[in-house]
């Protein structure tokens, strides 16, 4: 039961200061992209017509991914941020299922990778709001319905990233913990397999999705 | 008789299961009720699906129950652990994780039954659509059960670290107001996502081409929906694991405590009400598919502003944590 809320730091002084590394979560975000990056290999290798199981997984994903973009964003911006939405989604879905996996744990457990990938979608869509309407319109935003609403826009912008990041940080901490702790209750007798299913599997996918289609969102918020 | 820490422990450990038990058992009862209801009309409209009516009723409604469970868990914990009573913030920490599984348990439980309701009801008016129903009903039930499995890891925290080298005098109030933010707070967003959720089995059985839209807006909804019970998960994880200095002063104590009631019941209304926004917005979708990505833009702003009173509470909680 001691494994609960423990984390392998590493932690070296660095300028009068120290800087704090998380090992596990950085191993495990390189699996996650070595797998990623081998998959995408592997189905583009042998590229026919005739689709091998592979590649017709890898066309799934593309497909889908961009017709969801398309109906939210334009049809060019599809270029631009369609390839963009693909690896996040398909980074998210498998950072979530490794967790059932023995011994290995989801990178998205630890705040420090939503939290990431939250800012880094704030900052691109804010960058895609400038790039689409202007500096003068984007601020303009801010002050509407009256002037003195500013601060709260702004808190309500920055709460998005707390929103979007903590909700998958905590659906998918919450689920190992209630494995854990769940295994622990029970001697992982019968129930921890159907929780890892229901937890990592679904919930993983849902969030997955859900993170995904956020940022799409939040992009066609900014840009329209 | 001499009441020493171990007896107060064990004084809050049985209240906590009972407040974690009592409250539990409101939300998924109101919930089983409403499905059976809505079960019972959709048969005596088609009474040929009676038999898949009946199979989707009794999964909606183990689906709702599970908030419930999550509350029978913690009860039971709470009553047969012998908790070691070396210090009385521990007092604190059995019965706010009763608090905080009890009162998050009541609006995932109401809100999952809705779903199951309106599947069943869908499934007498479209037969054919009885298998993406169902599939659109589990998913939009269980993604409901997210603000309660929150109180829960809430009431695991509590229950599994081990607070009792903290100083007793703010720590007390801190852990009250972690239970009472995350349990608080799971209401409204519990209960609102039920609302989405019903919403969009309506529609796939209203409109079967529009499945995947209406299916994808519901997930997004409710995300939103869910939106204030994460700031009280943020609330009660900063009140759990900010280490506050010791002292004897009730005023910093009662404004850790004011913190986690202030944004837990925040945390209502918005959940509520962005689930109006949202169920409306599916609806629309159903009727209009054409105008999906306006509608979708339009309920995530109105979402946005009907949020902001949650965000109020959480800067006037964050300001109770940090400022004053």
């Amino acid at each position: 039961m001691e494994e609960l809320g423990r984390v392998y730091q590493l932690i070296v002084p660095m300028f009068g200061r120290d800087m704090t590394f998380n090992l596990d979560v950085i191993v495990m975000t390189w699996l996650v992209i070595a797998v990623l990056l081998l998959f995408g290999y592997l189905a583009s290798r042998r590229r026919s017509r005739l689709p091998g199981p592979l590649q017709a997984v890898g066309e799934l994903f593309v497909s889908q991914l961009y017709g969801l973009t398309e109906d939210a964003l334009d049809e060019e911006m599809v270029k631009t941020y369609g390839p963009l939405i693909c690896a996040l989604f398909m980074f998210l879905l498998l950072s979530n299922w490794f967790g059932i996996i023995p011994h290995l744990g989801e990178p998205t457990k630890d705040l420090n990778t939503p939290l990431s990938l939250g800012i880094m979608g704030f900052f691109i869509a804010h960058y895609a709001g400038i790039k689409a309407k202007g500096l003068k319109a984007y601020l303009k935003q801010y002050f509407e319905p009256m002037f003195f609403m500013m601060p709260l826009n702004v808190i309500g912008e920055l709460a998005k990233v707390v929103s979007i990041s903590f909700r998958l940080f905590g659906n998918i901490m919450g689920g190992s913990i209630i494995i854990l702790v769940v295994s622990y209750l029970t001697y992982s007798v019968i129930l921890p397999p159907f929780l890892n299913a229901f937890f990592g599997l679904f919930v993983g996918t849902i969030q997955a999705f859900v993170f995904t289609m956020l940022t799409v969102v939040y992009i066609s918020v900014q840009v329209k | 008789m001499g009441l020493d820490v171990q007896t107060w422990v064990q004084v809050s450990a049985f209240a906590g299961g009972g407040i974690a038990m009592g409250f539990g058992a409101i939300g998924a009862a109101i919930g089983e009720g409403l499905t059976a209801a809505q079960a019972n009309a959709a048969i005596s409209r088609s009474p040929k699906m009676a038999g898949d009516i009946f199979k989707g009723m009794l999964v909606g409604q183990a689906i709702a129950e599970s908030a419930s469970i999550f509350a029978l868990v913690i009860a039971m914990i709470l009553l047969f652990t012998k908790f070691s009573g070396t210090s009385y913030v521990t007092v604190a920490v059995v019965m706010a994780a009763g608090l905080s599984m009890g009162l998050g348990a009541i609006g995932s439980g109401v809100g999952s039954g809705f779903p199951a309701g309106a599947a069943c009801i869908g499934m007498s008016r479209q037969p054919a659509m009885s298998g993406r129903l169902m599939t659109n009903m589990l998913i939009g039930s269980a993604v409901c059960q997210t603000p309660a499995i929150f109180a829960l890891v809430t009431s695991f925290i509590l229950l599994f670290t081990d607070f009792t080298a903290r100083p007793v005098s703010p720590t007390w109030a801190a852990i009250l107001g972690a239970g009472f933010a995350s349990g608080f707070g799971a209401i409204g967003s519990g209960l609102g996502g039920g609302l989405v959720a019903e919403t969009s089995c309506y529609g796939v059985s209203r409109q079967p081409l529009m499945v995947t839209p209406v299916t994808n807006v519901m997930l997004l909804g409710q995300a939103v929906t869910q939106t204030t019970a994460i700031y009280g998960l943020l609330v009660s994880f900063i009140l759990m694991f900010k280490t506050f200095p010791g002292s004897g002063a009730l005023a910093p104590a009662s404004a850790l405590l004011a913190a986690g009631l202030c944004m837990g019941i925040g945390a209502i209304g918005p959940g509520v009400g962005e689930g109006f926004t949202a169920r409306s917005a599916v609806d629309a979708i159903a009727r209009n598919g054409e105008a999906t990505a306006d509608l979708t833009r339009t309920m995530l702003v109105g979402q946005a502003v009907s949020e902001s009173t949650g965000i109020y509470s959480l800067v006037i909680a964050l300001v109770l944590i940090f400022v004053v």
